[in-house]
């Protein structure tokens, strides 16, 4: 159960790598000199090497993505970094903004010349003004040591970079919604093909990533692609910040190696476990937007492969946790809350079922449910899944679906009693 | 705010950006930070900065929850009531918040007769460690907050003056 300070480490370490002289000297921008010795193809190639899997929640290798970029095209191509963050449960994006924002800087610009591109953008959500101002603050740093503009550590090669922050819309976080939002329109998704590879910012050749993505790629660059993929099982190497929250003792983000580590020493050990006396309901393990775990789940390693194999999703890693002391139907309720709240509109499945699993939940937690209504759920899901342009509405179901598959006792209580207010406020004092 | 001083602000960022439409948020961000809401006046002057339409503009304006399109208090105060944030008292914390502030929970917005506060009922922040949270405008978001501090909290934010620009 090793807690890894490997790839993050400047984030987890506990001290804050916010001024360039303290990164430098934990050997920061060492990487990027390397990187800029090298062929572009050759960056692109460890990229590849290491099978660094997308951490923003899809989990596609990010060298193949970055594969897909065509190199003859008449457009300039763009390199995008999402930290629009908005998956409830996850805050990892944050604290490496905060806390290491040069690590980021660094991978971006190393993105940038692996993809030939000379301008990049940081888009993130309008409610991270101040990590937007760490990361400006951080920016002008960089730009006045080189290390971002023209001519980068003399290299010859030119990379902008430019924050850019949203307005208050979980959508954006997907990437295609993302790309209409930083052209100034409505963040609503667009169909996809073309993908962005090869049509996305301004119809030009784009290469999308989450933070934790491209921070990673200044270790990768160092170290070599191997000595990445070499860190845990073969399809799901690497390190990952897991983001763990609710009924803990100790939320925050942890680093640990994948396939290293199982949900339950996550919880129980590095989490600090439930409070005294409660016992382990469920969990949300990749945010809020994949299927519920169960106590007969706790042992499963933390990895891609091993929780698809449990029938959910390694996600964002936002691991969210519920002690017996929680009700499931009304979790459900306020997750169905979330999502109607954020559908964008555009695909009528979403915009009218997200409304209607709200309301068939409220009356269920209101005590005037049916017991027909888990029957029309299950409906409901079905003339939803499957048939919107993103994967809002699908994110919206997999959690209730699961919820009602492990837990229908409880839904079947509360639609025949409704369901009590949740106990008294969790003791902040005390944690 | 005149479409002169938006264009003040956007006009050395134009560059960074292959179609000038990119700024239509930015402008509308900015154009907020002076009344801390977007009447039409606002949206006419982001229109004649950035070269889009008032009707434009304000469809975008539309899609974003930190852009205001009515009247808000002086300052906005978002309680995260996301899972989170509710398996650790957030629907308690902001009951008691209303009730402080003399003013009914809704889940919309709600401001204070006297147009000091404007609380609302948010979506995840991304600070589900600080849970339960809240956020002032636009600054960093804080936490694990209980009643009295929150209440405290009300309070100051009510006796001090507005900022000169509201980033919310």
């Amino acid at each position: 159960m090793p807690i890894m300070n490997n790839v993050y480490r400047h984030t987890t370490a506990g001290k804050h790598l916010t001024d360039l002289a303290d990164y430098e000297a934990a050997g920061g921008y060492v990487a990027l000199k390397k990187a800029l010795g090298m062929d572009s193809d050759d960056v692109l190639y460890q990229f590849h090497r290491s099978g660094l899997r997308g951490r923003g929640g899809a989990g596609f290798p990010m060298g193949r993505k970055a594969s897909f970029l065509p190199k003859d095209s008449p457009h300039p191509s763009y390199v995008v970094c999402n930290g629009d963050e908005s998956e409830p449960g996850t805050f990892k994006d944050r604290e490496i903004i905060e806390f290491n924002p040069f690590q980021l800087l660094e991978g971006i610009v190393m993105a940038g010349y692996a993809v030939r591109s000379h301008q990049t953008y940081i888009y993130l959500r309008g409610e991270y003004e101040h990590q937007a101002n760490v990361l400006r603050a951080a920016l002008a740093q960089a730009k006045a040591a080189g290390y971002v503009g023209d001519n980068i550590a003399g290299s010859g090669y030119a990379c902008n970079v430019t924050i850019y922050l949203g307005a208050g819309a979980y959508i954006c976080g997907e990437e295609t919604a993302l790309l209409e939002s930083l052209e100034g329109k409505r963040g609503q998704p667009r169909l996809k093909p073309p993908f962005p590879a090869v049509a996305g910012l301004y119809h030009s050749p784009t290469l999308i990533n989450n933070v934790e993505t491209l921070a990673a790629l200044p270790p990768i660059i160092e170290n070599g692609g191997d000595w990445y993929a070499a860190i845990g099982p073969e399809k799901s190497p690497g390190s990952k910040l897991f983001s763990i929250s609710g009924h803990v003792m100790k939320p925050g983000n942890y680093e640990i190696v994948l396939g290293d580590t199982t949900l339950r020493e996550l919880i129980f050990d590095i989490a600090g476990g439930l409070r005294p006396g409660r016992a382990f309901k469920t969990c949300w393990v990749g945010g809020s937007s994949v299927p519920v775990l169960t106590e007969e789940h706790l042992d499963t390693p933390l990895d891609y492969e091993s929780l698809q194999g449990v029938g959910t999703f390694l996600g964002s890693g936002g691991c969210i946790v519920m002690d017996d002391s929680g009700c499931v139907v009304r979790a459900s309720l306020r997750l169905a809350h979330f999502y109607r709240h954020e559908s964008c509109g555009k695909c009528s499945p979403c915009r009218e079922g997200t409304n209607w699993m709200e309301k068939i939940l409220q009356r269920m937690v209101d005590g005037t449910g049916r017991m027909e209504d888990l029957e029309l759920l299950d409906s409901l899901f079905g003339r939803i899944s499957g048939k919107t342009l993103c994967p809002l509405a699908d994110g919206a179901i997999a959690p209730i679906k699961s919820s009602i598959k492990y837990f229908r006792d409880d839904f079947v209580r509360v639609i025949e009693n409704g369901s009590p207010r949740p106990e008294p406020m969790w003791e902040v004092a005390g944690v | 705010m005149t479409a002169a001083d938006i264009k003040a602000h956007i006009d050395p960022i134009r560059h960074e950006y292959a179609d000038g439409r990119s700024l239509v948020l930015p402008a509308l961000k900015y154009a907020q930070t002076e009344q801390g809401w977007l009447p039409p006046e606002a949206l006419a002057a982001v229109a004649e900065a950035t070269g889009y339409s008032q009707a434009y503009v304000e469809s975008v304006a539309s899609f974003y929850d930190r852009l205001y399109l009515e009247p808000v208090g002086k300052r906005v105060v978002s309680v995260c009531i996301t899972l989170s944030c509710m398996l650790r008292g957030s629907d308690e914390l902001i009951e008691g918040m209303c009730e402080h502030l003399g003013v009914e929970h809704s889940h919309g917005a709600v401001t204070t007769p006297d147009g000091a506060i404007t609380i609302q009922e948010a979506q995840c922040l991304g600070a589900c460690d600080k849970a339960p949270c809240i956020q002032v405008d636009a600054e960093n978001t804080i936490g694990p907050l209980g009643q009295s501090e929150a209440n405290a909290l009300l309070d100051e934010l009510r006796a001090a003056d507005r900022p000169r620009e509201l980033w919310r």
